[in-house]
């Protein structure tokens, strides 16, 4: 499926910004009032789903 | 039968969203999967991966995928409450195709603590679980599927596994993720054939199809076992895209065929390379298929109607056991201490069988259960 030019720009840029997390429970995900997170970017699992990863 | 779609499941992870961008750039990736409740207590999506999903949702191509609802817990928690107001906002957000969840219970005692195992095929769960599937159709008002088990005890569990979701899925017309690594875990961990095992299935109920790697564990309990794992954290094996041609002919209704891979197996530039080969590998087969597939009217996956009762289905039996086998299972230091505690347990005679279950397969569920305790 085509996407729009300045969207995959926009994951390329977020990507690179490197700041929240996915697929965490909620004691793994850093708590973006305590520390300082930048906003905008996808970082990497602090561990992985239970679900998906499971067997 | 429907047109087939080549997709990835694509949640907000660097890992993933990397190896994924070049596939989204070649125009390869036909709809996304996205785990909607992996965001769970997160204020703020970057507005770019929501233009993402707005761009899958709009053109119908955006399917949600459950992790933490805890199908068949035997008593209700306020989580699965939260949850499924969740899944409603989330289905006010976007325009899902479809919603699914996984098959299973979780360990531990909270939510989103804990692994999803394997429950009794009893009148009891069967109960439960139809009470929950009804709910989550009432929440999101869209076909509503659920994911093969690639955890067994047994090989009777193996067995029943496909008719018992077949049975389930009945009170919403919903369908089945038949996951291609789940089942061939089964065959390999439980020397069934592909032709046997496929046949166990209610195959006019799959809608969706998952691809994924996973890993080897050695067992201690049966020395020279070899576990097949569905950690999905390596590239696909070639065995499962032997059984993805095998199996595509088989399901009239299918839609969706996915590469799930976890971000934790892509970090590496080799990682993702083999990620961007896999989906290649899937997309020619799946277009391949596309060729040869005769279009007709199919399953619309959507009930007729919904009678759900105020009260929630609930049993504290199983809701106890349960608690117990988590514990057994989080806890023991070895396989023998393990059993001895199960024989001791309600567990012990009663419809969960443990007198049939594979100490390999036990010795596995500990490490789960141990890997995924909070």
């Amino acid at each position: 499926m085509k996407l729009p030019k300045t969207l995959l720009a926009a994951i390329v840029i977020g990507i690179a910004v490197q700041a929240t997390t996915s697929c965490s429970k909620d004691k793994d995900v850093p708590d973006p009032k305590k520390k300082e997170v930048k906003k905008g970017g996808a970082g990497s699992y602090p561990d992985s789903c239970p679900a998906c990863g499971m067997g | 039968m429907a047109q087939l779609l080549s997709s990835i499941a694509c949640n907000l992870d660097a890992d993933i969203l990397s190896a994924s961008l070049p596939l989204l750039e070649e125009e390869r990736v036909e709809a996304i999967e996205w785990s909607f409740d992996t965001l769970f207590n997160f204020n703020e999506i970057p507005p770019w991966f929501l233009d993402l999903l707005t761009a899958y949702s709009n053109e119908k191509r955006l399917i949600g995928h459950g992790v933490f609802f805890s199908l068949f817990s035997g008593r209700w928690s306020s989580d699965q409450n939260e949850w499924l107001k969740h899944l409603k906002q989330s289905c006010a957000d976007f325009q899902f195709d479809h919603i699914t969840e996984h098959f299973g219970f979780m360990t531990g005692k909270d939510f989103h603590s804990g692994a999803p195992l394997n429950i009794p095929y009893s009148a009891t769960t069967l109960n439960i679980g139809r009470d929950r599937l009804k709910r989550i159709y009432e929440a999101c008002r869209c076909p509503v599927g659920l994911e093969n088990l690639a955890f067994s005890y047994s090989l009777d569990e193996v067995k029943r596994h496909g008719e018992f979701l077949d049975r389930l899925m009945e009170t919403v017309n919903g369908f089945i993720i038949l996951d291609l690594h789940n089942l061939y875990c089964q065959i390999h961990n439980f020397s069934i054939s592909f032709d046997e095992i496929i046949s166990l299935y209610p195959l006019d109920k799959v809608r969706e199809i998952h691809i994924s790697g996973g890993s080897w564990e050695d067992s201690t309990t049966d020395t020279g076992r070899k576990i097949r794992r569905d950690t999905h954290d390596d590239a696909t094996p070639d065995e499962v895209f032997q059984l993805l041609e095998k199996t595509i002919d088989k399901c009239p209704n299918l839609k969706y065929v996915v590469l799930e891979q976890l971000g934790a197996g892509l970090k590496t530039e080799e990682s993702r390379n083999h990620f961007y080969d896999d989906f290649l590998k899937m997309e020619k087969i799946v277009q391949w298929k596309n060729k040869t597939r005769f279009l007709h009217s199919i399953n619309s996956f959507l009930p007729s109607s919904i009678l759900l009762n105020e009260d929630i289905i609930e049993d504290d039996t199983l809701y106890e056991q349960q608690l117990q086998l988590s514990a057994i299972l989080e806890t023991s230091h070895s396989y023998e201490e393990a059993i001895h505690l199960l024989h001791r347990s309600s567990l012990a005679n009663s419809v969960w069988n443990i007198e049939k279950w594979k100490p390999y397969m036990i010795e596995t569920a500990m490490k789960i259960a141990q890997k995924w305790k909070k």
